[in-house]
């Protein structure tokens, strides 16, 4: 018998079938079944249309149950795992015999000379191995003293810690998802919305752009927001691109901005006036009976026209704004409408005139509203899974026995460790420790 | 769009040169690796101090292109593959110093690799004028202005690192295997089992990185656009490639697999990381939107 058998695949004999179900979903076998189903599955769904991908495959039924199922195996795995592991870090079996340690693939055996005593070969290797950094204590059983020296236990407990983690990261994402929404709404400085979900307000202070240096990069837009309920300030702060505003589980991201023209529509038969906000898609009934529509498009704020006639803007800087809107007959495109700033622009609707009068712009700011109750636990799972792969990878527990051959007289040492190389050469550097210490003692 | 920074001709000429000179000492530093590899074993230490030599020098390139674009340069396939190459060497010559550099031969694997990589970004452009690697000087974008990007890409070189020398290590086991045993590359190769264990480290590594690159992605993400995780093709890519190493790292942790088996699954790890990072990119690029 060699020490420290870790796996249970010799008790397992006879069991009933509800064990060996359970023994089934807590095995290796279908974790890495789960594994390559779901690598293969992901490899083909990232050939679809992302969109169609996420309805249809990462969002569909059979796909989270598979990641449930994952859940399960790695839950059982960890559950039927502690016991033994316990066991294998706080009780490893200190004591062992010349014969098993032969057995160990990484072994070595020291003859000692004639007058080495079992007590001072013992002293030698227990000397060496404190020097080593290893605890080392000594036990004595039927085959007389046996040395066991060990480091760096903690390591055992990494696929624990990381399994464990995986289930947490699974737990936040899935409590997240049952307990968050997402929302977009956006306006402009002075507005406000609701958020039913979340049952707050959130009212729009200010909204600020900074051009960048190259005008052709999108500026910057900062949003002052408020946020209250029933009155009461939840939150304030300032919105921007990486910088959303979170309080209590819920975030506002900027999203984007857009900007909204102020268009006086003036109805020149009647002389009825009418001042609008329009933003892109808008659209705007020109007559009475609905026949004739205006369709905004998009707002040009360095409006410009390529060759072949589409317009494009020069950049951000607003040195030329322009409302670029189609004219809907009938439900048939007639032609586009090109707003100017404060140049006045007549449509005859076949019933009478229309005057529309771009007076002015301003920005406004888009936001995602959305709640995720999960992050702090999927923080945590992240940081645990982090400590359990460097546990798992980056220690290397290790131990040793050692027994006084008092046949041979020789001393027998034995290793176990996952790491074999480093063992290997641990193991050549006690040797050679041992022997030239023996060495000195025996002058 | 994206803006682009005034270099100034000195700047300029500099990276140019350090980029070039590191180029031709790499070059030089392979064929030195080979050469041993082939039996002329005395170049195995010069070979080495040629790369550390070229390490410098690209290390130099970083420095003035960080210079140059007024902030760490890992952004775009020219930045970011140059880091990757520099990692990857970076994690091979501290691979080969713990190694009591025993295994010169390692680095006639290794460093052919990075020199792949790094003719993606120089030649392989020149042959498919699809495959454009732009070296224009650009400003970030505001949505990657952020420490967790920074953080991010660090960990995410030194995973690639990672499986790259796993890879090199399952290329040399294949050979080992199938090469008669008398053979001269046999000879110059590490035993089977040092190999496996070069692959097991490299992997592990990686896995390590890995994971953490995905984590801090994800919470980059999570600041910049209001959601962690949102299934692109770029985030699934890293995401298999994760499962094909986890798979590996079970198979051989605890099932004890070794040998063939192993080998391929680490080759095919590699293979999901290369198109993560550039299949992904030309491939399904219409389909998602940053390279
Ligand atoms: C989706 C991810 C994963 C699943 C579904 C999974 C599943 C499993 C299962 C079912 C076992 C067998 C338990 C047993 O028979 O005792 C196992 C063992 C193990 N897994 Fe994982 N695992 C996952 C990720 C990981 C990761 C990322 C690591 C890190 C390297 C890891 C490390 C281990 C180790 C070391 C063992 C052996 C347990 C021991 O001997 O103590 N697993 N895994």
């Amino acid at each position: 018998m060699t020490p420290e058998k870790t796996d249970l695949s010799a008790q397992e004999n006879k069991k009933s079938a509800l064990q060996q179900l359970l023994q089934f979903l807590s095995s290796m076998q279908l974790g890495l079944i789960l594994l390559i189903l779901l690598a293969v599955i992901s490899v083909f769904a990232t050939l679809q249309e992302n969109e169609t991908a996420i309805s249809n495959i990462y969002h569909s039924w059979w796909y989270l149950g598979m990641m449930a199922f994952t859940a399960l195996n790695l839950l059982l795995c960890t559950i039927r795992r502690f016991k033994p592991l316990t066991k294998l870090v706080f009780r490893p079996q200190k004591l062992t015999s010349p014969a098993s340690l032969r057995k160990l693939p990484h072994h070595c055996e020291l003859p000692l000379t004639q007058t080495t005593t079992e007590a001072a070969a013992l002293a030698q290797a227990e000397a060496v191995f404190q020097r080593q950094g290893l605890q080392v204590e000594v036990n004595t059983g039927p085959a007389g003293k046996v040395l066991f020296a060990e480091r760096g236990k903690i390591g055992y407990f990494g696929s624990l810690v990381t399994h464990f983690s995986l289930l947490v990261i699974l737990l936040g994402a899935m409590y997240g998802s049952l307990t968050g929404f997402e929302q977009r709404s956006g306006g402009l400085a002075g507005d406000h919305f609701h958020v039913a979900e979340g049952g707050f307000r959130v009212d729009i202070k200010d909204i600020r752009m900074e051009p960048e240096e190259d005008p052709t990069v999108r500026p910057r837009v900062f949003s002052e927001l408020e946020v209250t309920k029933d009155g009461r300030q939840l939150a304030a702060g300032t919105v921007a691109i990486n910088q959303p505003l979170r309080f209590s589980g819920n975030s506002i991201y900027h999203t984007t901005f857009r900007y909204v023209a102020d268009v006086l529509a003036k109805d020149l038969t009647s002389g009825r006036e009418q001042q609008l906000k329009l933003w892109d898609v808008d659209r705007l009934q020109l007559d009475r009976e609905g026949k004739v529509n205006l369709h905004v498009m998009q707002f040009f704020p360095n409006f410009s026209m390529r060759q072949g006639g589409v317009p494009y803007s020069k950049n951000y800087l607003p040195e030329n704004p322009v409302l670029v809107g189609l004219l809907i007959e009938n439900g048939i495109a007639v032609r586009n409408v090109f707003l100017r700033l404060n140049v006045p622009e007549v449509i005859n609707t076949g019933s009478g005139e229309v005057e529309l009068l771009m007076s002015g712009f301003e920005q406004a700011a888009v936001f995602t509203i959305t709640r995720n109750l999960g992050r702090p636990i999927l923080f945590s799972g992240a940081v645990l899974l982090i400590i359990g792969l460097y546990l798992c990878f980056f220690t290397f527990p290790r131990r040793y026995w050692a027994v006084f051959d008092q046949d041979g007289g020789s001393l027998i040492i034995g290793g176990r460790s996952r790491n074999r190389l480093l063992l290997a050469k641990e193991l050549e550097q006690l040797q050679k420790d041992i022997t030239s210490r023996g060495g000195e003692a025996d002058v | 769009m994206s803006s682009h920074i005034h270099v100034s001709p000195t700047g300029l000429f500099w990276e140019n040169t350090f980029f070039n000179l590191a180029l031709a000492v790499y070059l030089i530093a392979v064929l030195c690796y080979l050469a041993h590899l082939l039996g002329k074993e005395q170049l195995g230490r010069f070979a080495s101090h040629l790369l550390r030599l070229s390490f410098l020098v690209h290390t130099a390139f970083i420095v003035t292109r960080a210079i140059n674009v007024q902030r760490v340069p890992f952004v775009g396939s020219f930045e970011f593959g140059n880091m990757f190459v520099w990692a990857t060497v970076l994690v091979y010559l501290w691979s080969e110093w713990r190694m009591q550099e025993q295994f010169y031969a390692v680095g006639a694997f290794v460093t052919p690799l990075a020199m792949l990589y790094l003719a993606y970004l120089t030649v392989v452009p020149l042959l498919f004028p699809a495959i454009r690697i732009s070296r224009v000087h650009s400003r970030l974008a505001p949505v990657l202005q952020n420490k967790w990007l920074t953080v991010h890409v660090s960990t995410s070189i030194f995973g690639y690192a990672g499986f790259t020398l796993a890879f090199a290590a399952a290329v040399m086991w294949l050979l080992k295997r199938y090469l008669k045993s008398d053979h001269l590359i046999t000879r110059a190769l590490p035993g089977s089992k040092t190999l496996e264990e070069y692959m097991y480290r490299g992997a592990a590594f990686g896995f390590l990185f890995q994971s953490a690159m995905i984590i801090t992605g994800a919470i980059w993400a999570d600041i910049s656009w209001g959601r962690y995780w949102g299934w692109d093709p770029k985030e699934m890519w890293a995401l298999i490639t994760w499962f094909v190493y986890a798979v590996y790292l079970h198979a051989r942790f605890t099932r004890g697999w070794t040998g063939l088996r192993t080998v391929v699954l680490v080759m095919l790890g590699w293979v999901c990381m290369v198109f993560t990072w550039i299949g992904v990119a030309w491939l399904l690029s219409g389909l998602h939107s940053f390279g």
